[in-house]
């Protein structure tokens, strides 16, 4: 609406300005110089909001199985640096880095600091830990920063994402993810999708948000998760859950729906929000890789076994901790 | 009453005197017709060219100034943003001064709107109106940025998004406005005055026809009315010819040396700016929008496969000898500015982020070459000041050969028609 009456409310706006400017107004009407351009307002680039923003599921994602039950490792840690021949570890190895899918813009998860340029977070702790096991170095990286709407892509040789050996991205465990190809380490982090909110706001549940716009990013859980709700909200999708901070605090959207982890990430940039809500659905995350190589799922795996017992609990009081309470790595579950 | 003037003239051009004086009418009012004529034409084309050296130019100039302000503004923010959490003071300026040109430039481009171009007043209302907001977002961005806020970089993406959208759109649309209405004007003032022509012709014709009706009639050779007239009319004739040949010839020199190569230069500018944008953009909005697939394509559209095509080689093959050199030094520049882009994507690629970054700020010292951007776009605003100087110039000249020549040809045209009336009057009273 906003943007169909524009052109004519500028045209008017502008006649009637240079009719004043120029002093040739027949008529003895003042100029209304209130009657500006109702813009319509900014958004970030590739935003979609309505059923435009739900992707169409595939069906029967949900007879899968446990799609948290992993691979179990097979063999000791190898020594870093000595991969077993003809594995996708010493592929990597022989590399020289691993190419690792990564956020770089939520906050205490994968992002860059302007303050050091150097990606940061929980998760980047996790592939550190995976190229230390390879390499003997953690630093033997090359961080490909994509989309949560890039993270199946980047695995299952779509050649318009870029390709990765890894997705650290606060990638949710499903069924469909698995179906479409990826797989999954064991999970190493337990998070449950709960609301972002306005402090002033009164939304106390999902149920609060009918007729209301509610942010995801695209590609995310959470689109399909808001347009099932019987009340009704708007989803809105964007680019990065960066983005639906913008519009949050550019009171475009009433309220952000993800995992608490990026949440916390949220409100610790902006005081003016709180996170509130019952848990919506469990998030665990896992390490995506590719359906062709179980070898490096049962490696990552082993990697994932020691980081539970030493680094998992220093990242999270790194990053997490203060922010969202103590808590320890969950349980591995393995399929065999 | 037309019904009695027809008989009326029929039955005097039936007897000498009253064809005597018919002439005499026609002529001398053709001489006058042709005088007026002559000076609203003339006077015409001296006002158009007047308009394109004080309006149509500085407004054109405006509008370039606008699109180019702000699409370095939008450059050097993304570049800023990716020196770290404290902006480098010269990139801070150098946006800070980006951002009043073009406020400057958009004041200069309005004043358009009320001398009748009320076509640019839609794109000029957007600018004015979203500039503002684009400014609020990369204040935004830079305050979050400050504090190691990764939503700084989201700030900064949609200022991008509303740059690119909306506000470089509108300002494209400007240009295009201010620029048609520039060489339309260049276009009219080097057009041919047929009207004129026509008249000047029927005119002469007409004092010949005259003369050799007067010498079969009378025993007299010449009359010396008639030869005045004559002789106002071809000095006339000559007088204009020359002046407006010659102002034309200046025109057009104006549009080949000038307002044509800056129009190109222009084009290169724009591409390079938005090429350096998404330069920059790669590095802070990694894997999200593919920002490295436009830079490509606008690389291509500047400079071709090597950096000497493209519309660098369009540029140079309309220069003249006073814009070639800092066209071949853009194209120097622009070659090595793609060589450093490859290098930057190498590193990126390999994931020394941080190599690439430096590479693509031009803090790596290993390269000589690092400004290599910011010397293309001096060496292009080099050449689009001498291109608009080239156009002054030029068209100022065009102007001066028209200088009194409106006024000139009117005192000819009424000393023509001065001498129709006394030549044949004299005639006229043998008959009484």
């Amino acid at each position: 609406m906003k943007t169909a009456r524009r052109p004519a409310a500028l045209v008017a706006g502008l006649v009637a300005l240079a009719l004043a400017v120029t002093g040739c107004s027949a008529s003895r009407t003042p100029a209304d110089l209130t009657h500006v351009i109702s813009l319509s307002p900014v958004v970030p680039a590739g935003m979609v909001s309505g059923a435009a923003a739900v992707p169409s599921s595939p069906g029967g994602a949900n007879n899968c199985g446990d799609p948290t039950a992993s691979l179990a490792p097979n063999a000791p840690l190898p020594t870093p640096g000595q991969m077993p021949a003809n594995s996708t570890m010493q592929t990597i190895y022989k590399r020289g880095y691993l190419v690792a899918g990564v956020d770089q813009s939520t906050y205490l998860w994968g992002y860059l600091n302007p303050m050091t340029k150097q990606l940061e977070g929980f998760d980047i702790d996790v592939v550190h830990a995976i190229a230390k096991a390879i390499f003997g170095d953690p630093n033997r990286v090359q961080f490909r920063a994509i989309t949560s709407g890039q993270r199946v892509g980047a695995l299952t040789g779509d050649q318009t994402d870029p390709q990765v050996d890894v997705v650290v991205r606060t990638f949710t465990v499903s069924c469909q993810r698995v179906q479409q190809g990826v797989l999954f380490s064991s999970v190493y982090y337990n998070a449950q999708e709960r609301l972002l909110v306005t402090k002033d706001s009164n939304v106390a549940s999902i149920d609060d948000l009918g007729g209301k716009r509610v942010c995801a990013a695209v590609g995310s859980d959470s689109l399909p998760r808001i347009a099932a709700v019987p009340s009704h909200p708007i989803p809105v999708a964007v680019g990065d859950w960066s983005d639906c901070l913008v519009m949050l605090q550019q009171g475009q959207v009433d309220a952000i729906a993800t995992d608490d982890a990026i949440l916390a990430g949220m409100a610790a940039q902006d005081p003016n929000t709180k996170v509130v809500g019952p848990s919506l659905a469990a998030e665990p995350y896992g390490i995506g890789m590719r359906r062709a190589s179980p070898d490096f799922v049962r490696f990552v795996n082993s990697v994932l076994e020691s980081f539970r017992a030493n680094g998992w609990q220093q990242s999270y009081q790194t990053w997490l901790a203060g922010r969202l309470g103590p808590a320890g790595p969950p349980q591995a579950t393995y399929s065999d | 009453m037309p019904g009695t003037v027809i008989p009326r003239v029929r039955a005097s051009a039936a007897t000498t005197p009253g064809r005597l004086t018919l002439i005499m009418a026609g002529l001398s009012l053709l001489a006058v017709l042709t005088g007026v004529v002559g000076l609203t034409t003339l006077q015409g084309k001296a006002s158009t060219l007047d308009d394109l050296v004080n309006q149509r130019e500085p407004v054109n100039a405006a509008a370039q100034q606008i699109y180019r302000a702000l699409s370095d503004a939008d450059a050097t923010a993304a570049s800023a943003f990716l020196s770290g959490a404290i902006e480098p003071a010269a990139l801070r300026d150098r946006y800070s001064t980006d951002v009043q040109q073009a406020g400057i430039a958009l004041a200069v481009a309005a004043t358009d709107i009320s001398s009748g171009n009320s076509e640019a007043g839609l794109p000029i209302a957007q600018l004015s109106a979203d500039l503002p907001a684009y400014t609020g977002l990369i204040e935004r961005a830079t305050a979050n940025n400050e504090q190691g806020y990764p939503v700084g970089s989201a700030y900064l993406r949609e200022a991008d998004n509303l740059m690119r959208t909306v506000l470089l759109p509108a300002a494209q649309k400007l240009y295009d406005i201010d620029t048609a209405r520039m060489s339309g004007e260049q276009d009219d003032a080097a057009a041919f005055p047929w009207v004129l022509t026509v008249l000047v012709v029927a005119l002469i014709a007409g004092l010949v026809l005259a003369q050799r009706y007067l010498s079969g009639r009378t025993n007299r050779t010449f009359n010396l009315g008639l030869v005045v007239a004559s002789g106002a009319a071809l000095i006339a004739v000559l007088w204009t010819a020359v002046g407006l040949t010659m102002s034309t010839i200046y025109v057009n020199k104006g549009e080949d040396t000038g307002s044509g190569v800056v129009t190109v230069l222009t084009n290169v500018r724009s591409a390079a700016l938005q090429a350096r944008t998404d330069e920059m953009l790669t590095l802070v909005d990694r894997g999200g929008v593919d920002y490295s697939t436009q830079f490509d394509g606008l690389a291509n559209r500047i400079g071709g496969k090597d950096g000497s095509g493209g519309l660098l080689q369009i540029a140079e093959l309309a220069s003249d000898s006073s814009t070639v050199q800092p066209i071949h030094t853009a194209m120097t520049s622009a070659q090595q500015w793609f060589a450093l882009h490859d290098r930057m994507t190498k590193a990126d690629n390999d994931g020394d982020y941080a190599a690439a970054v430096q590479i693509a700020l031009g803090t790596d010292p290993q390269y000589k070459e690092s400004n290599a951007f910011y010397q293309l776009d001096d060496a292009v605003a080099k050449a689009v000041l001498q291109g608009r100087t080239n156009f002054l110039d030029q068209t100022a000249t065009a102007s001066n050969w028209l200088t009194i020549l409106p006024i000139g040809v009117l005192v000819l045209g009424l000393l023509a028609a001065a001498g129709c009336v006394l030549g044949i009057w004299q005639r006229l009273r043998e008959y009484r």
